[in-house]
């Protein structure tokens, strides 16, 4: 374990170094990443401005969805992973192959540089969340068990993320461009991971299609614990549902890195 | 990985490495040009099947230096690349060290190191001495054995100024040498080099390969080459292996193959005067005539003879007796076995 752990500081240190060396697009990608729910949340108060209605959407006010986006930024950000994007690329110019010859699965290095990204970016993004927070007015029903259980679920959420974006990206060994697989498994966040509307507001179909699916337990389930949304039943049901697809997600990565490595001569290696 | 000082000690009378009927094939689409080909492959894609290695069968001792020859396409990498279990073969089996290259164990990948003269191992954006302290943290060498062997390596390699500058900013040369120490930094028993100096100047070149003996003299490391430069070769493989269309053509001592593929030398001649006549027959067979300079082509066992007869019957300035070029020599066994 001593051995992982200073190899992984050691990525961690490299890639902080790198984004210190492009700091103004580390920014402008983070930066980017608050646009969606920032749109999103503009949308979903002017539809809850209605009193014919009571002024809501559902079980969400204005202040309501203050808060879910705002929260969905930060979660969001948490949990954001970019493999299923950059392997591609990274098998096409032999990138992959040098990380390969090293006695360590690759999959440490994406992990180390995930974690760096979110840390030195958080530095940047927390005044921007402060604004928001200050500008929209956010509304929270929070409780000891919502902020205990919404902790432990975004760090589900962080795993299951980055584990079932890896697995995305593994289609990179059987295909060349995965960055269209990538914009995909995007738009599944968007609909389906509560992006553009919490989860709980999807029509029928779609909101139980979201159980089958790991976007919902990457972003909307632990948005929704930490607005103070969730029953304490929702609760242990969601953070189960995450573990589950955490164990599901680590089993098929391992499989799926097996058969995958016995591909990699298909395209660049 | 060797402590300071030893040498590799890997069962002395055992291969390093050992193949057997090693075959690799790609499945490869292939379409013909145009609009209409290219919508009718989206109903009906054609593939080939193209073999890359085939039947590859050979060992390497402990210490030895191999260089793997061939055209371009003709499966040297591909063979490097199984051998470092970056691929998997179709069929066949190999052993290095002792392992199955491409279970890609752990404890194999730390005994190794490939270097690839087209690939970089290095992150572009920081200084080598970045990459450096990474490598010994992946392959968990301690730090202050690791940066003493930094210290070792960039005095061999004559790097230590390149070490605090971008990657980015070092000439191919500079940045091939920062490779080099990387790849060397666990203190690989195998070391893979894929066309090590490849668009490097002629110094750089010296430079590198003096360095490559100099490791392989130092700790016994086993070294397979492949290079298109054949001063890599002649410099420091004694045995070659060459292959083309995937296929092994010649394994043994590079002298062996010359003798042969080619069981001649040439005579270059300077005259004082052209000869009118010509040359007489008997000397020998002319490779190239110009003016007064004449390159002659003479069986070995028939050298002292001929060069005698030569200075006693013509008007010779200078006299000069050469083997033949290590290139004619390998592109003709291309051609002696298509």
């Amino acid at each position: 374990m001593k051995p992982l752990l200073r190899a992984l500081a050691a990525f961690f240190r490299a890639d902080m170094a790198t984004m210190l060396q492009y700091r103004g697009e580390s920014v402008l990608w983070a930066v980017w990443g608050i646009v969606y729910p920032a749109v999103a949340m503009a949308m979903w108060q002017a539809a809850a401005n209605d009193p014919a209605d009571g002024s809501r959407v559902g079980a969400f006010g204005r202040g309501g969805f203050a808060a879910y986006f705002l929260l969905s930024m930060i979660v969001g950000h948490l949990t954001t992973a970019w493999s299923a994007y950059e392997m591609g690329y990274f098998v096409r110019h032999g990138t992959y192959s040098t990380w390969l010859l090293q006695p360590l699965l690759p999959i440490w290095r994406s992990a180390a540089g995930n974690v760096a990204w979110k840390l030195f970016t958080t530095v940047i993004l927390a005044p921007l969340w402060l604004f928001v927070a200050l500008w929209a007015r956010p509304h929270f029903d929070l409780d000891a068990l919502h902020v205990v259980a919404g902790v432990a679920s975004v760090l589900l959420a962080m795993a299951i993320a980055f584990v079932w974006d890896y697995i995305v990206a593994l289609a990179a060994f059987w295909t060349t461009r995965t960055d269209a697989i990538g914009e995909l498994w995007f738009g599944g966040m968007l609909l389906f991971g509560g992006r553009l509307a919490p989860v709980e507001l999807l029509p029928g179909p779609l909101y139980y299609l979201s159980y089958a699916l790991p976007h919902q337990w990457s972003l909307g389930f632990p948005t929704e614990v930490l607005i103070g949304h969730a029953s304490p039943e929702r609760i242990t049901s969601g953070l189960l549902w995450q573990a589950l697809w955490l164990v599901g997600g680590l089993a098929l990565f391992r499989f799926g890195w097996r058969v995958s490595i016995k591909r990699y001569s298909a395209v660049g290696a | 990985m060797a402590p300071d000082g030893i040498t590799f000690a890997y069962h002395a009378h055992m291969p390093v490495v050992t193949t057997a009927n090693l075959c690799k094939s790609f499945r490869v689409p292939q379409r013909e040009p145009g609009l209409a080909a290219a919508l009718r492959s989206v109903f009906r894609r054609k593939y080939t099947v193209t073999p890359a290695v085939v039947d590859v069968c050979f060992s390497i001792e402990p210490g030895e230096i191999v260089g793997f020859l061939g055209p371009n396409g003709a499966g040297k990498t591909t063979t490097l690349k199984m051998l470092t279990g970056l691929l998997h073969p179709t069929s066949g089996t190999a052993s290095v060290l002792g392992h199955t290259p491409w279970k890609r164990e752990p404890a194999y990948l730390r005994r190794i190191s490939l270097v690839m003269g087209q690939r970089s191992q290095l992150n572009w954006d920081l200084p080598a001495m970045d990459s450096f302290l990474v490598q010994l943290a992946v392959y968990g060498v301690d730090d202050s054995q690791g940066r003493q062997t930094i210290d070792e390596l960039a005095e061999l390699l004559e790097l230590k100024e390149l070490l605090k500058k971008p990657v980015r900013n070092l000439s191919l040369g500079e940045r091939m040498k920062c490779e080099l120490c990387l790849s060397l930094l666990h203190r690989p028993e195998v070391l893979f080099l894929d066309e090590p100096t490849i668009g490097v100047d002629i110094t750089m070149q010296t430079r590198i390969r003096q360095f490559i003996a100099d490791y392989n003299r130092r700790y016994g490391a086993t070294v397979i080459l492949t290079s298109h430069y054949m001063a890599d070769v002649t410099a420091l493989c004694k045995r070659i292996i060459v292959i083309n269309h995937g296929a092994i053509l010649f394994d043994g001592p590079l002298a062996a193959l010359v003798d042969r593929i080619a069981p001649f030398k040439l005579i270059a001649i300077d005259l004082e005067r052209e000869l009118p006549n010509g040359l007489p027959p008997h000397l020998g067979e002319v490779i190239t005539a110009e003016a007064r300079k004449l390159t002659l082509r003479v069986p070995k066992d028939a050298i002292a003879a001929a060069t005698s007869r030569i200075l006693a019957e013509l008007p010779v300035l200078d006299l000069t007796v050469q083997d033949p070029p290590i290139e004619d020599v390998i592109t003709s066994v291309f051609h002696v076995k298509k």
